[in-house]
């Protein structure tokens, strides 16, 4: 996916310029279609389900990479950082995903959530064992 | 890595990954990004905002067509702590002119730190203001640059109004134990002291 990223020439006639060329991959859309927004710290992974490998539904290389680094759960942070794509590009190819049911929510954090206390203790445990 | 699909009856033991998101803030050279660097591995992570907001100095927007957006890249930290428990640092930015991607990053946030320099005292206000707006639960952490003042905590504490419920430590960005006390300073305030009877 570097390689869409970073080809200069491929872009280049869509006279949108360099600053735009990450929402290339997502057909020039910014939010996605259908759905929450998810946050960065949404889990997400694989279900083995949706549309075939060779389906056109699939998407683009970038859809496939994303569902292959899905086989475990990530957040969108994780995704966005190993794919070096921008985080609303990820956002916008997860909601593909989502809505073709290859890739499912493990988990959304309500906002201003506190965890319990065994899990602030266990974040202390570990971060004491740093 | 076979595609196992994730159990959803083993929520909060097996599987289920746990991740927190700890938001850093502070002035212009903070020392934010030292602060992310000390303790996690750092990967950049890239976000895309309007240019009619960020994009002062661009040269020519006449061509964007309708996405006017530029790529900004973040400060951003993984710490496993557990097999299932994983903190996520976040580094808002600095400059005023993206404060308004500070919402996208704090929301839902276990915690902030807030990084201060103590000769430009003032350059954290915005953050102080923004969190305690927010209730995000906070510490601010005194950077200790070399040549600056040495300060109590007490007296930065008191100009800059805090709560006495917020913590005010010292660190030095650079040094990885530091910073790992400035998160446990945070994490123990949350959880009301009770989690910090086995201090160190
Ligand atoms: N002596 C000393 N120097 C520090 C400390 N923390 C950061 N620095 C230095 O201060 C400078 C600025 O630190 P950064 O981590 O880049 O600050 P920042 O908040 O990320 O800056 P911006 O992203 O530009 O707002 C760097 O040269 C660091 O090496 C510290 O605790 N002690
Ligand atoms: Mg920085």
């Amino acid at each position: 996916m570097m390689a869409v990223l970073g080809d200069p020439g491929r872009w280049q006639r869509r006279n949108y310029g360099p600053v735009v060329r990450p929402y290339a991959v997502t057909r020039g859309r910014t939010e996605p279609e259908v759905g929450v927004v998810l946050d960065l710290i949404d889990v997400v992974v694989a279900t083995g389900e949706g549309a075939h490998d060779d389906d056109p539904a699939r998407g683009t290389p970038e859809h496939r990479t994303i569902l292959a680094l899905c086989e475990s759960q990530l957040t969108v942070a994780d995704l966005a950082s190993r794919t070096g794509l921008p985080v609303g590009v990820v956002r916008v190819l997860l909601a593909d995903l989502i809505e073709q049911g290859a890739v499912t929510v493990v988990r959304q954090r309500p906002a201003g959530h506190r965890p319990g206390n065994d899990v602030l203790q266990e974040i202390l445990n570990g971060l004491r064992a740093l | 890595m076979a595609s196992v699909p994730f159990d959803g009856t083993s929520s909060g033991t097996g599987g289920e990954l746990a991740p927190f998101k700890i938001v850093i803030g502070g002035g212009f050279g903070a020392g934010k990004t030292t602060f992310v660097h000390a303790i996690s591995e750092v990967r950049p992570l890239h976000t895309e905002e309007a240019l009619s907001t960020a994009s002062i100095g661009f040269d020519d927007l006449t061509d964007l067509g309708a996405k006017r957006t530029t790529t900004v890249a973040l400060d951003y930290g993984r710490i496993t702590l557990t097999e299932r428990v994983v903190l996520f640092l976040f580094g808002l930015p600095g400059q005023e002119r993206f404060s308004f991607m500070w919402d996208e990053f704090s929301y839902g946030a276990l915690g902030a730190v807030v990084l201060a320099d103590v000769r430009r005292l003032d350059d954290c206000f915005a953050s102080v203001n923004y969190f305690e707006k927010l209730q995000v639960p906070f510490v601010v952490a005194l950077n200790c640059f070399d040549g600056a003042p040495k300060y109590d905590p007490e007296e930065v504490s008191a100009a800059l109004d805090l709560d006495p419920s917020v913590p005010t430590v010292l660190c030095d960005a650079r040094d990885p134990s530091s910073v790992r006390d400035v998160l446990i300073a945070l994490v123990e305030n949350i959880s009301g002291g009770s989690g910090g009877t086995e201090s160190r």
